[in-house]
């Protein structure tokens, strides 16, 4: 966090930085073409945008789910988990807040809640009070970060993970991709947990995601 | 949901609940604690950015003939607006809410100890006992320890035990074995969400003794 505030600090003084403020305080706005058209969808039901977005993203989220390794999984999962997200992204994209994230983060999100929905409607039986979904109500609020410096910090994640050593990379997408609890990944690679916990900090260390003092608290 | 907390679940524990790897129970706590931390929000973010740039690198896959126009001919020409969250008004996180509208076992406090009522949900695991906790102004609860973990997120009110104060918002984790003795604030009672992987052994004798059941609504 410290970092941050010091780069507010620094966006504010108008010594550094002067011109720069000014341009982004007039077009705080995502400028990446999936995010445009999103909004778009959001706003005015722009179904041109939407068959964009769609061929762009349908093939991906196929692709995120077909690297589950969950119980639960099954051969149609990837073309019905497209059709579920796709149509949930036209339906929620009016709630879609450009200043927080991506088009690409927001969609992962909506993704990734789909799919633990799917695969465990499949493998359990039970009712279950609560979908994934639930957990990501997060209260209206004026963001905290700007959307420079969420900008900066997806632009360093982007960069930073192709250089992981491989077996940080192995991990992340083990967790991310294959939907792999630490524990598992522990179980599967023959590590101890406490390994995988810090394979997983320092690769999170290097993209800056975590801060290294903060990472012990 | 300002900032106020001072204790978090650590980064590896919010990097599965980013991820979508962590337990429904120990879940169900996170995003408690995330309705209160802006600072864990701000966090999740950024793992949720490392998520989307993975899915962003997986391979594509050709869909199936047909996705396409299946989709399309679904479209709604309504779009739904925004579900507003409505736990504002209690000031409750939205999946406590919607367990306390739907899930509770019994629509009643139950007697634990003479300064303690739990009231359990229903979670569709088996797991974790998730259930909330309240203890009243004052109150001394039972010395215990425990068998299993215990996740603990402090909703209303605050806490104490020999180490810390806890407040709205904060998030513990207490480890087999750790025995701990928490006591209300003097000015209110307290409410704590808590996800326990196996029932607490009391280790006060008389805290075995259950009290009839009370009729009070948690909401
Ligand atoms: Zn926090």
């Amino acid at each position: 966090m410290g970092m941050l505030k010091t780069e507010s600090k620094n966006l504010a003084n108008p010594r550094i930085n002067g011109d720069r403020v000014a341009v982004l305080k007039s077009t705080e706005k995502r400028s990446d073409q999936w995010s445009q058209l999103l909004i778009s969808v959001g706003e005015t039901h722009d179904r041109q945008a939407f068959a964009k977005l769609f061929q762009h993203f349908g093939p991906l989220l196929k692709g995120f789910a077909h690297a589950s390794r969950n119980e639960g999984w099954f051969p149609g999962l990837g073309d019905d988990l497209v059709q579920e997200v796709m149509i949930k992204v036209w339906n929620k994209a009016a709630g879609y807040n450009a200043e927080k994230a991506s088009a690409t983060t927001w969609i992962y999100t909506v993704a990734r809640n789909c799919r633990i929905d799917m695969l465990r409607r499949k493998s359990n039986t039970q009712h279950l009070p609560l979908e994934n979904e639930d957990f990501w109500h997060e209260p209206d609020e004026e963001t905290p970060i700007s959307l420079l410096q969420q900008k900066r910090s997806e632009d360093k994640v982007q960069s930073s993970l192709a250089q992981l050593p491989k077996e940080q990379d192995e991990i992340l997408r083990k967790v991310y991709l294959e939907g792999k609890s630490h524990a598992e990944a522990s179980a599967e690679l023959g590590l101890p947990l406490g390994t995988v916990k810090s394979r997983v900090r320092l690769a999170l260390q290097k993209m800056q995601v975590i801060v290294s003092t903060e990472a012990q608290e | 949901m300002n900032n106020t907390s001072q204790f978090h679940p650590d980064d590896t524990m919010l990097l599965e609940f980013s991820a979508g790897t962590l337990a429904t129970a120990p879940s169900i706590c996170v995003s408690a604690h995330l309705h209160f931390c802006s600072k864990c929000r701000a966090q999740l973010l950024r793992l949720d950015q490392v998520g989307s740039q993975l899915m962003s690198e997986a391979e594509p896959l050709e869909l199936e003939e047909g996705t396409f126009d299946k989709v399309m001919a679904n479209l709604d020409s309504s779009q739904q607006i925004p579900v507003k969250v409505d736990s504002q008004q209690n000031n409750y996180p939205f999946s406590v809410t919607k367990l306390l509208k739907n899930n509770l076992v019994s629509q009643t406090w139950k007697r634990l100890s003479s300064s303690v009522d739990v009231a359990r949900f229903e979670t569709g695991q088996e797991d974790f006992e998730v259930a909330l906790h309240k203890i009243c102004a004052g109150g001394k609860t039972p010395k215990h320890d425990h068998h299993g973990l215990e996740y603990t997120v402090v909703l209303k009110g605050s806490f104490s035990d020999e180490n810390a104060v806890y407040r709205e918002g904060d998030f513990l984790i207490r480890q087999p074995g750790d025995v701990h003795q928490p006591m209300g604030a003097q000015n209110g009672e307290c409410i704590c969400l808590s996800a326990l992987s196996a029932p607490i052994k009391l280790t006060n004798p008389l805290g075995f003794l259950m009290k009839p059941w009370l009729r009070i609504n948690p909401m």
